[in-house]
This record gives C-alpha cells, sequence and structure tokens, in this order.
C-alpha cells in the first residue's frame, strides 16, 4: 500500500521539518540545468541536413485567394520546398475538435495569419525571404469583428453554417425582479489576452522516410500534437512518436495551437525527407497563435435589503476568431463559472460562442473562468455599494459553505467547501478592516484603494471533456535503486516534474534525488489527455500512485524476504524498508532494487487513473460539471494616480484552497506568477486590433509586467483533508489566476469612485471614466472648441 | 536570424568613417544598434553597408569654453552616471536612466537616440530644455546645429546621408544671485519600467528671489511628429509667480505646443491631459520649493 | 557580397576566440551557431525581454541587438561562463534554492543580468528596477528577487545598498 494521506492538518512547515518530501521545499528537479543554460529547448537542438521551415501567410482577415504564385519563393537561393494545400498527404485539417480549420487555405481566408504556403530552406534566412515571395492574389470579402454583431444573421458569415458556433445555459429558479430591493446591471467588455510565453512556438519534425516521424515540441499536450500530424501525412498514430522539449512557458498557448506548427513542420520534413525546425518569430506567432477569449458579459443581478442576492442573469459572448479550436470548451467553463462562489435562488446564464475575424480564441489559464469571475465580482461590488454594505460583509452573506453548498447547476459541493475561510484570510492578511477604519483622503491626485477578488474554481477537465480524463504513468526502479519515471503531462514550467517526483518519492519512500522523472514522449505512456485545467500534478500524481501500488507487489516480497518478516508489514520511508513498528529492522530500498536485479523481478509497473463518471445534461446545465472544486481569494491593494491613470499594485493577499501542498516553493511559485499574470491582463495587457490584425504583436508595445510591477505577495495557504488528487493536492496552475484581475478592478474602482467596466483598465480608460472630474478635462475641451483663438488668447492674455 | 546587410565596414578614425560614408552612398551609421538593428531585422529598413563607429571613441564627457560637451558614442548608462551631467544637466540624467532597460542603457548611444529621431526619445526633452547644440560632420566639414533645428520629423533629422553626429554640447548653466534652478524629466507610461513614454517632459525653471519664474525651459515627447519646445507654455508663464492662475494659463497654452495623435500607445486626449498635468505639477513643485 | 565574412575575434567565457560570420551576423547567433552556446535565448528579437542578455565587457546587453563583428576584440561572458566549474555564480544558486527557476526560457538572461547587479554592488532599491529587461512570465519575479538579495547580499555584506 503506498502511504495514505495525512488524516490530520499538520501544517506544511511541520511537515518540512520532518524531512518528508511532500510539502517541502527541496531543490526543483529542473532547477540547477535552467540556471546553468544546459537545459536544451527545441531551438537549441539541431541535427545534421536539417531544414528550417517559415511560413506565408495571409495579410487579411477575410478574403478569397484566387492565386497562389510560389514561383518567385521556389528560385530563392537555398530553398529545398514550397508547399501548398495540394501536397497534403493526409487531411487538411487541424480542427482539434471541429473539422473547420485546415493546415492551408484552399480557397478561403478567415484570419490575419492564415497558412497559404511552407517553406524549407538551408538557413531561416532563406526560409523566411522566400516565404515573403510567395504571391497571393486575394479577393477581399466582407468580415467581422464584433462578436455580438456577428450573431446577428445578417452579418458576414466567416463560415458558411453561421457565426453562432454553440449556446450554453444555467437555468434555476425564476427570475422575480420585483423581489430585489436594488437590482444592478451592467455590460463588461473584457479584453484578451496574449500568453507572452518566453519562448516563442517550435518544433523539430525528423523523418524516417515517409513511414514514420519524430516530433520534438514545445508543447504542453504531445497526444494532441501526435493527432495533428498523423490526420496531416495520413500516417497511423503509432508511426508518429512526439517528444515533448523542455517548453519555456504555455499558460494554455502550447496546448492546442503547437498541433499547427508541428504539423507544418511535418510536413515539410515528409516531403523533404530531412529533419526540419519551425520556429515562429515573436510577432507572427502573437499575431497567429490562439490568445485568451475576448467576452462582453451583460449582467442584470438583484439583491435585497437584507444583503442576500436574489437573482442574476447573466449573457456572455465569446469571441471566438475565424475557428472554433476550443472554444466551446472554453465556453462551456465560462458559462458554471458565471456567478462564482455565490448562492442565488434564480439565476439565468446564456453563454454564446460567436465566430468572427479576429484573434483565434483559445486556452489560456483559467479558461473562460477569469472573464465572467471579472465581471461577477464587479457587480458584486456594485450591489454592496447600492445597498450601503462592506464588499467584504455582502459577500460572506452569499457565500456557498458546508451547509449552503448547492452550486448553480444543482451540484452538491464536496466539503469542506473553503469559501469563507479563503476570504476571510485574505481578507485578514490584507488588513481590510485596517485599511477601512482610517480616514482616507479622495481628494488628491494619489490614491488607495483595496478590492476583492474570490473565485470558485470546478477542478480538472468539465464534463464535456471526461473522455479526455485519463493518465498513464510508468514506474522503473532501477538495479540501484534510482527510480525512472514517466508520465504523459508535461513539465511547461509549473513545476509538474518536481511534484511527480515528489509524489512517486512520498510513495516510494526514497529521497526525491533518487527519482528522475523524464519529459513526455508518446511512446513511452499511454494518451494521457492534455496539460490544461491544472490537472497535471492531480492527473500523473494519481496514475504515479496506482504505478507505484503495482510496483510494490512485486518489491514487498523480496523486502519481507531480505526483512525476514512478512509482506504485509513491509513500510517504505526515508530511503529504507522496514518492519512495521519495528525501526532497528531495515534494508535500503537500494539493497531490495539490486536483490530484484539479482533475481531477474520485473521491476517495472504502469500506472493508470481515470476519473469517475459524473452526470450533466449540457441542454439544462445541470448536474455535476466537475468532480470538486477550489476557492481562490485575492485581495488587492492599488495605488491609482488619478490625474494620470496610472496604477500601481502594491500588494496583493492570496488565500487558496490547495486541498494539500505538494511542494511549497512550486505552490507559491504558481501563486505568485498567477497573480502577476493576472495584473498585467487586469492593467496594461491590451491586443490592439485593427481589422483583425494585431496593432502591437511585439514586447515594445503589449506590456507584461517587469520585475518593477510586481507586488509585495501574502500568502495564506489553506490545507483541507477534503477530496482531492494525490495526498488530497488539488490543482493550482489556474484558480491561482483566476481573481486577479478581479481584485485589482475593484480596488481600482473603490480608489477612484468610479465604475470601469472595460478591461484591461489602462490609464487612457481612468482618466476618460473620470470624464469631465478630471481636473484638466477643461484643457482639451477647450482647444477641440477653438482650436486657436481662444487658447491663444489665453495665453498672450498672460 | 542574420540582419541583411551587404557589408560592415570598420573604420579606425573618424575620418575615415566620414570618408566611408562619402564613399558608400547607401552606407548608415551603426552605433549602439539597438534601434537600427530591430528596424533592419523587420524590413523597415534596407541598407547595403553599416559604418561601424565602435572603434572611434566618441565616449565620454568633457568641460570646454562653457560647455558640457558629451561625446555622441557614449551610452546612457555612462550618462546616467557621469557627476558632471547630473551637476548640470539632471534631466538628461534621469532621461538617460529611462531609455528602455539597463542591458538597452549599457549599449544605446546619445547619438543613436538623437539620430533615430523618435518623437518619443528620452533624450531630446532634456536637450532641448538644456538648449543643446549638436556636433555633425562630414566629409565636407563640420557645422553646429541647435537641438531646436535637428529634428523634421518621425525618424527625419537634418543631417545629410553621409554625416555624423560627433559630439552633444550643452550651455554650462550660469548660476544667478539668489537664483534657484530646479530641472526634472518625467515620462508616463502605463508600465513602472522599459516603457515607451506616451508622454515625457523635460523642465527647467530659474526661479529669482521673489519666486517668480525669471526664466523657463519647458520641452516634451510624443506629442508631437518631433520633441518640441512648448513655446506657448514658457511664454505664459514668464516673469510670474506659479500660482494657481498660471498654471491654468500654462495648461491652456501647452494645448497650443503639442499636437498629439491617437496612436497603438495612447490616444491623444490623454497625451493632452497628461501633458497639462505633468507641467502642474512640475509648477506646483517649483511653487512650494 | 552575401557570402563575405568578417573575422571577430572575442575573449569569450575567458577563452581567446576566433569566428569568421556573415556581416549582418549578431552576436546572439554567434553564440549560439557559431560558438555552440546555446543557453543565451532568443526570446523576441527585438532587445524587449532580455532572454539574450550577456555580459558585454562587463556589461548586460541584448546580444540580438549586437552585431558580431562590433564586438570584435571585446569580452563576452554567457550564462555558460558565469559559473567556477561545478561550482554556480551565487546568484544562479540562490535561484535554485530559492525556487526562482520555473520554464526557464528567461533564466539564462535573467541570471547574467542578476549577476551584473550582484557585480555591481547595487543596493535592493536598485535590483527590480535593474532586471526590469528581463521579462519573466512564470514567476511573477518574487522568488526571483529574494535571491537576488540572497546573493547580493552574500557577495557584499551589509555595505552593498
Amino acid at each position: 500500500m503506498a502511504p495514505r494521506s495525512p488524516r490530520t492538518t499538520a501544517t506544511a512547515a511541520a511537515r518540512r521539518t520532518a524531512g518528508a518530501p511532500l510539502g517541502g521545499r527541496g531543490e526543483r528537479a529542473d532547477a540547477r540545468a535552467k540556471a546553468t543554460g544546459a537545459t536544451r529547448f527545441v531551438g537549441d537542438l539541431a541535427m545534421p541536413g536539417m531544414l528550417h521551415a517559415a511560413l506565408a501567410t495571409a495579410p487579411l482577415a477575410s478574403a478569397r485567394l484566387t492565386a497562389l504564385d510560389t514561383a518567385a519563393a521556389r528560385a530563392c537561393p537555398d530553398v529545398e520546398a514550397v508547399l501548398t494545400a495540394a501536397d497534403i498527404p493526409g487531411e487538411n485539417l487541424v480542427g482539434v475538435i471541429f473539422a473547420d480549420q485546415p493546415l492551408l487555405v484552399t480557397d478561403r481566408v478567415r484570419m490575419v495569419g492564415d497558412r497559404l504556403a511552407l517553406v524549407a530552406a538551408r538557413t531561416p534566412e532563406a526560409a523566411w525571404r522566400a516565404a515573403r515571395l510567395v504571391r497571393a492574389e486575394l479577393e477581399p470579402l466582407p468580415a467581422v469583428h464584433d462578436p455580438v454583431a456577428a450573431l446577428d444573421p445578417a452579418s458576414p458569415r466567416v463560415h458558411e453554417a453561421g457565426n453562432l458556433i454553440r449556446t450554453f445555459v444555467v437555468r434555476r429558479g425564476k427570475a422575480i425582479p420585483g423581489r430585489a430591493d436594488v437590482t444592478v446591471e451592467a455590460e463588461y467588455q473584457v479584453g484578451g489576452q496574449e500568453h507572452a510565453y518566453l519562448e516563442p512556438q517550435g518544433c523539430l519534425a525528423v523523418p524516417e522516410g515517409r513511414a514514420r516521424i519524430t516530433i520534438i515540441a514545445s508543447c504542453q499536450c504531445p497526444f494532441y500534437v501526435q493527432q495533428a500530424v498523423a490526420r496531416v501525412l495520413g500516417l497511423p498514430l503509432a508511426a508518429v512518436r512526439v517528444e515533448q522539449a523542455p517548453t519555456g512557458g504555455g499558460f494554455g498557448g502550447k496546448e492546442d495551437y503547437p498541433s499547427e506548427p508541428a504539423a507544418c513542420a511535418a510536413l515539410l520534413a515528409w516531403y523533404t525527407g530531412r529533419p526540419v525546425r519551425l520556429i515562429l518569430p515573436r510577432e507572427l506567432d502573437m499575431q497567429a497563435s490562439t490568445k485568451r477569449h475576448a467576452m462582453v458579459v451583460r449582467h442584470r443581478w438583484g439583491a435585497g435589503r437584507d444583503g442576500r442576492l436574489r437573482f442574476a442573469e447573466v449573457e456572455t459572448v465569446l469571441d471566438a476568431g475565424a475557428y472554433i479550436g476550443i472554444s466551446t470548451v472554453v465556453g462551456e467553463r465560462a458559462n458554471v463559472s458565471a456567478i462564482g462562489p455565490y448562492d442565488v435562488p434564480a439565476l439565468r446564464v446564456d453563454t454564446r460562442v460567436a465566430y468572427t475575424n479576429n484573434l483565434f480564441g483559445g486556452a489560456f489559464r483559467g479558461f473562460g473562468a477569469p472573464q465572467v469571475t471579472w465581471a461577477a465580482e464587479a457587480t458584486m461590488d456594485k450591489l454592496a455599494h447600492r445597498l450601503g454594505l462592506d464588499p467584504l460583509e455582502f459577500r460572506r452573506r452569499n457565500l456557498l459553505d458546508d451547509r449552503r453548498r448547492t452550486l448553480c447547476t444543482g451540484q452538491r459541493l464536496p466539503r469542506p467547501v473553503l469559501a469563507r475561510e479563503c476570504l476571510d484570510r485574505a481578507a485578514a492578511l490584507a488588513g481590510w478592516d485596517e485599511f477601512h477604519g482610517r480616514i482616507g483622503s479622495r481628494g488628491g491626485a494619489l490614491r488607495e484603494g483595496l478590492g476583492i477578488g474570490l473565485a470558485l474554481y470546478g477542478c480538472n477537465l468539465h464534463h464535456g471533456g471526461q473522455r479526455l480524463d485519463r493518465a498513464s504513468a510508468v514506474v522503473i526502479l532501477q538495479p540501484d535503486g534510482s527510480v525512472v519515471v514517466r508520465v504523459g503531462l508535461t513539465e511547461m514550467g509549473q513545476g509538474n516534474l518536481t511534484a511527480c517526483r515528489t509524489i512517486t518519492a512520498q510513495a516510494l519512500g526514497v529521497d526525491p534525488a533518487a527519482v528522475q522523472v523524464w519529459q513526455p514522449d508518446t511512446t513511452a505512456v499511454a494518451d494521457s489527455g492534455p496539460t490544461v485545467a491544472s490537472r497535471g500534478a492531480h492527473m500523473s500524481g494519481l496514475a504515479i500512485l496506482d504505478a507505484v501500488r503495482r510496483l510494490r507487489r512485486k518489491l514487498d516480497p523480496v523486502a519481507a524476504a531480505l526483512l525476514g518478516c512478512r509482506t504485509r508489514e513491509v513500510e517504505l520511508a526515508g530511503g529504507f524498508a522496514g518492519v512495521a513498528g519495528e525501526p532497528a529492522r531495515r534494508v535500503a530500498v537500494a539493497k531490495v532494487a539490486a536483490e530484484m536485479a539479482a533475481r531477474r523481478i520485473e521491476p517495472i509497473a504502469t500506472g493508470w487513473h481515470r476519473t469517475r463518471a459524473r452526470r450533466f445534461d449540457p441542454e439544462t446545465g445541470t448536474g455535476a460539471p466537475y468532480e470538486f472544486y477550489a476557492v481562490a481569494c485575492h485581495v488587492a491593494r492599488v495605488a491609482v494616480d488619478a490625474e494620470l491613470g496610472l496604477v500601481r499594485v502594491e500588494e496583493v493577499a492570496a488565500a487558496h484552497d490547495v486541498g494539500r501542498a505538494l511542494h511549497l516553493d512550486a505552490l507559491e511559485g504558481q501563486i505568485h506568477g498567477g497573480v502577476v499574470q493576472g495584473i498585467g491582463w487586469g492593467t496594461t495587457e491590451e491586443l490592439k486590433v485593427d481589422r483583425g490584425r494585431l496593432a502591437n504583436p511585439s514586447f515594445t508595445d503589449y506590456l507584461i509586467p517587469t520585475a518593477a510591477d510586481a507586488p509585495v505577495i501574502k500568502l495564506a495557504i489553506v490545507e483541507s483533508d477534503g477530496k482531492g488528487g494525490p495526498y488530497g493536492a488539488k490543482g493550482i496552475g489556474e484558480p491561482s489566476f483566476i481573481p486577479a484581475a478581479a481584485a485589482v478592478r475593484n480596488a481600482i474602482c473603490a480608489a477612484l469612485g468610479v465604475e470601469i467596466d472595460t478591461l484591461p483598465i489602462t490609464p487612457p480608460r481612468i482618466v476618460a471614466a473620470l470624464g469631465d472630474a478630471h481636473p484638466f478635462a477643461w484643457a482639451v475641451e477647450a482647444i477641440k472648441a477653438e482650436p486657436d483663438a481662444e487658447l491663444a488668447t489665453t495665453a498672450r492674455d498672460r | 536570424m542574420d540582419v541583411p546587410i551587404g557589408e560592415l565596414l570598420r573604420p579606425a578614425s573618424v575620418e575615415e568613417a566620414l570618408a566611408l560614408l562619402a564613399d558608400h552612398p547607401g552606407a548608415r551609421p551603426l552605433a549602439g544598434g539597438t534601434d537600427l538593428v530591430v528596424q533592419m531585422r523587420d524590413g523597415r529598413r534596407q541598407i547595403d553597408a553599416l559604418v561601424d563607429l565602435g572603434a572611434l571613441g566618441m565616449c565620454g564627457t568633457g568641460e570646454t569654453d562653457g560647455y558640457l560637451e558629451i561625446g555622441a558614442a557614449t551610452t546612457m548608462e555612462a550618462i546616467a552616471l557621469d557627476p558632471r551631467v547630473a551637476a548640470g544637466f539632471p534631466a538628461l540624467a534621469a532621461a538617460a536612466a529611462q531609455v528602455g532597460a539597463w542591458p538597452i542603457q549599457c549599449r544605446a548611444t546619445l547619438g543613436g537616440n538623437l539620430a533615430n529621431a523618435s518623437p518619443a526619445a528620452d533624450t531630446a526633452p532634456a536637450l532641448l530644455v538644456a538648449e543643446a547644440e549638436l556636433l555633425l560632420a562630414s566629409a565636407a566639414g563640420r557645422r553646429r546645429v541647435s537641438i531646436d533645428r535637428f529634428f523634421r520629423g518621425p525618424g527625419r533629422t537634418v543631417l545629410a546621408p553621409d554625416e555624423l553626429i560627433l559630439a552633444v554640447r550643452l550651455p554650462l548653466p550660469r548660476q544667478g544671485d539668489g537664483a534657484r534652478t530646479i530641472e526634472r524629466f518625467v515620462k508616463v507610461g502605463p508600465r513602472q519600467e522599459q516603457v515607451i513614454a506616451v508622454v515625457s517632459l523635460a523642465s527647467r525653471a530659474v526661479l529669482g528671489a521673489d519666486g517668480a519664474i525669471a526664466e523657463l525651459r519647458l520641452a516634451l515627447g510624443s506629442v508631437a511628429p518631433t520633441p518640441v519646445r512648448a513655446r506657448h507654455a514658457e511664454a505664459a508663464l514668464a516673469g510670474r509667480r506659479p500660482d494657481a492662475a498660471a498654471r491654468r494659463a500654462a495648461a491652456a497654452a501647452l494645448q497650443l505646443d503639442i499636437a498629439p495623435i491617437d496612436d497603438v500607445r495612447a490616444p491623444a486626449r490623454y497625451r493632452r491631459i497628461a501633458a497639462a498635468v505633468l507641467l502642474d505639477r512640475f509648477l506646483r513643485e517649483v511653487a512650494g520649493g | 557580397m552575401a557570402e563575405a565574412r568578417v573575422a571577430v575575434s572575442l575573449l569569450l567565457n575567458g577563452r581567446q576566440r576566433t569566428f569568421a560570420v556573415p556581416p549582418g551576423r549578431r552576436l546572439l547567433d554567434l553564440l549560439r551557431e557559431d560558438a555552440g552556446l546555446t543557453g543565451t535565448k532568443e526570446g523576441c528579437g527585438a532587445g524587449e525581454c532580455g532572454a539574450c542578455v550577456v555580459l558585454l565587457d562587463g556589461r548586460p546587453v541584448t546580444s540580438c541587438l549586437v552585431l558580431a563583428a562590433s564586438a570584435d576584440g571585446h569580452e563576452v561572458v554567457t550564462v555558460e561562463g558565469l559559473g567556477d566549474g561545478d561550482e554556480l555564480h551565487p546568484f544562479q544558486e540562490a535561484l535554485v534554492a530559492h525556487g526562482g527557476v520555473q520554464c526557464g526560457f528567461c533564466t539564462p538572461g535573467l541570471v547574467v543580468t542578476g549577476a551584473a547587479i550582484v557585480a555591481r554592488g547595487a543596493g535592493p532599491h536598485e535590483h527590480a528596477r535593474r532586471l526590469a529587461g528581463n521579462l519573466c512570465r512564470c514567476t511573477g519575479y518574487v522568488k526571483v528577487l529574494e535571491a537576488l538579495a540572497t546573493a547580493a547580499t552574500g557577495k557584499h555584506g551589509d555595505g552593498a545598498s
């Protein structure tokens, strides 16, 4: 038996002192190699004869391709191949769920960045030079750039069947607006976000003739890449091997999108018979790869004088861009996350997913929940304000808890429901009451505000993706006692290697340094689904525990023989196999491993985990969309320069319901990173889209936070013995992001005394929101009215 | 990926550099490269040959006949740390410390920041308030041009194709009796660091013993096709105490000095308002001094 | 003309090396392609992300904006040259110890800038500002700055600021 989950609520610190791997701060598995530059990312890999790929892409968002001339590109020096749709041996298709996206355009361009042709050349310079020489005749077609307008049947159609991709609903009770004492109506324009992983998209395709191929890719989901490449090349899955390269950040941006560059490189490799590497230049990466969805969220929410919510109506439209990708799945999560961890007796949620000719909407940390949470938390503050209630107190009165734990879909949340705990812990850390006890000055230019963001996160995949919710692991005990672990879920910086190492070490009772977890490879483990939805450590951890359980069926009898005890008395801890209750009788695990080798006992075991089947009716939005839930609360303190609209997030207090901490440094690192990424989304990261073209596709003009923008972050790690993953752990990757921007928004609005319903809240938006109240609004009005005369007079006058 | 150039010429002296520029009509000088290499890489500039100025010296500061002379190849880092710049031209020191991020400041040069002629160039407003002059040279000879006349538009200057900036000369301030000088550079952008100015203001006020503004120079970045002096605002304040009425008149007059546009970084309205705020804050500091 | 090569001599990580490269080769590509030092990364190619930072004559520069030929005759230190054999630079060691490494792609450039901050003896109030040219999307910078404070203190004692 693997060690059981600790039943006490011993603090992580106490367990660390005890020296157990679990909940410790041991050196991350991959840190040393990364800190010395020794880790080889895909751009660092080269092979003899390797060619470099480049893409010719469409500059228009909507057009008909009438002619494609590749002669000039082919004539370029060092060019080995220029391929178009006609050269695809399999299907011209890369859509991960729906068959709406070709790898290469045949007739219709639907977004800026659609691929027209592929080039392979001996140098990257030659490849991109040739790609620019591909001549496409494009006949512009009407385009649609507003997702709400796109749903009007009279709008230009992105695909023949119309622009409404899917509608999701939740219904509960009857909306009775008459019974609410106050009602808030609002329309939130929530902008998208670029992932801005530091490593651009890239892959290396290595063919073995036309029989089979290896892809080494920067990606989150090697099995998605495998399927896409197999389909485009017309190969069986077994003939496509995908190794995940060390991946320089993903955040969702390397979930489905890497299938596209991988299919491009694979096609060129298949055609030329040579290794082909494709690294996207940053500008193309930002233009063409997926983004967090822009959403329009309309609210009508009502509450009573008693401070209780009476009803909520939410209408959300997601801008999917020109292809579905995984937008429907994002819509599913947005739909059931629309009202956060609150109890609302009457509810009506409509979530629609629309095609447009804009940027390609896709997975991004939080997966649709951050946008609706941002809106919900804004409305909660507005209602509290209207009721004259403290926003903290108003939230407390409406929280789901252990007694009132029915989710909007009718699902009963597993206990404990820690919304109150997280809210109160974050508020205390932030000094909520002390802050509001101070006499605040509202007049000066520099103002302070405190704001709350609270989120309920459904862990792992939604019911709709349950067929993918399984994971595979392999554990091999080496003759020297070291351990090889293979899993199907990836490391992209979030710490999955470290989590898997910790779990393995804990389960086998060995030092984490004895465990080596290797990057995923589709030939080493079975399809484990995507590394998304904060499921990496959870699913691979449970698969590892299953593998260790099976391994111990072979290991324990050998240990028992060496120890002279019964098999069921064998315990593993501290690098030893020992006899339960007799600390003196023990033998090193390494010795047991050597004995197993000597006896030729199989030292390898596979593990498997699948989530339990749940019921959910997508037509009515009732049932159990997720297996279990986590709560996250952020309280942000901001300083706003009201005259310049500059925001500085000074401090964020973050309380997270994590189940159980697996590795403290990795856990804290996830929260820190999520908070700062959320601040960026909420304040400076604006995707400026002009007729489908990204006008700021660079780090010069798309501003992510720097070290100078990082706030003080105070953490409350709330542990519990609730239902969760390995040793009770819940995912942290997404909950760490979801409430941050909402907290910042509410803090800014509290500081300024105005409501801003557009994300991101940039300096110009703040100044615009102040309108004529801005002390210098008059100067602009004056020059608009009298461009020269009056001001010249004023100036001369003096 | 290699930058698409045919030739890189590496002269050992200024005279050799000037001769190369005269002989190669398509050639362009290269200093720190922090702007030029980006522009060449993304195809905004097609250049046959580069003349690398790296071996020519032209670095450092020195005082001669009433001027502080700064070599055109002096880096932002060196300017930000230079005690003479800090003492006489604090706005320039502050501006140099805000050009890009530190690794850019260690490479970018003063001459390059000016020759690139971005409306947002951080050092330009500081040099405008210093009333600096540029020492230019070509094979045909040398000339001095006031910074006020140097910029012609975004990316355009009075530099001839074969001409180099050798140095920037800043007249050393004369300290009058009882006078007090306040000089500042402030830049507004959505992020704390490493940001292109949405608006910048360099300002220098000399206050008489009576508290009135005896001398005032104001210059702004990112509010017009070039960095600009704010002559209307200066005139509106000349000889006055910076009281509320004067500040209001200055804010109004400032609007005539600037002609911002809506672009990807900010709308014109925001730039106008932010410019007025920066000026007002400077004047309040002067008044409160 | 495109075939022309220029000779570039560098004191690279303590060794004198000479390369013959095209005139438009960036220092970044010389390091990665010609010298085989792939620790230095390209994240944007526009001098904005800092993944390519190396020390040029002791100062941090974005090697994607330096032409290799311009570095001729100068000293270059990359992430591979910061440590001493198997011994890591104190900032590298502190980053590992503090959990300041996540995806690792920004790390080499960050390590080089951080080492320059430590070498200069910059006080803690300057750390974030001087690191601002090294974008990191994973860590939120918290543990990175903690590690830098540790490394700076270790090297310079209390007098550092």
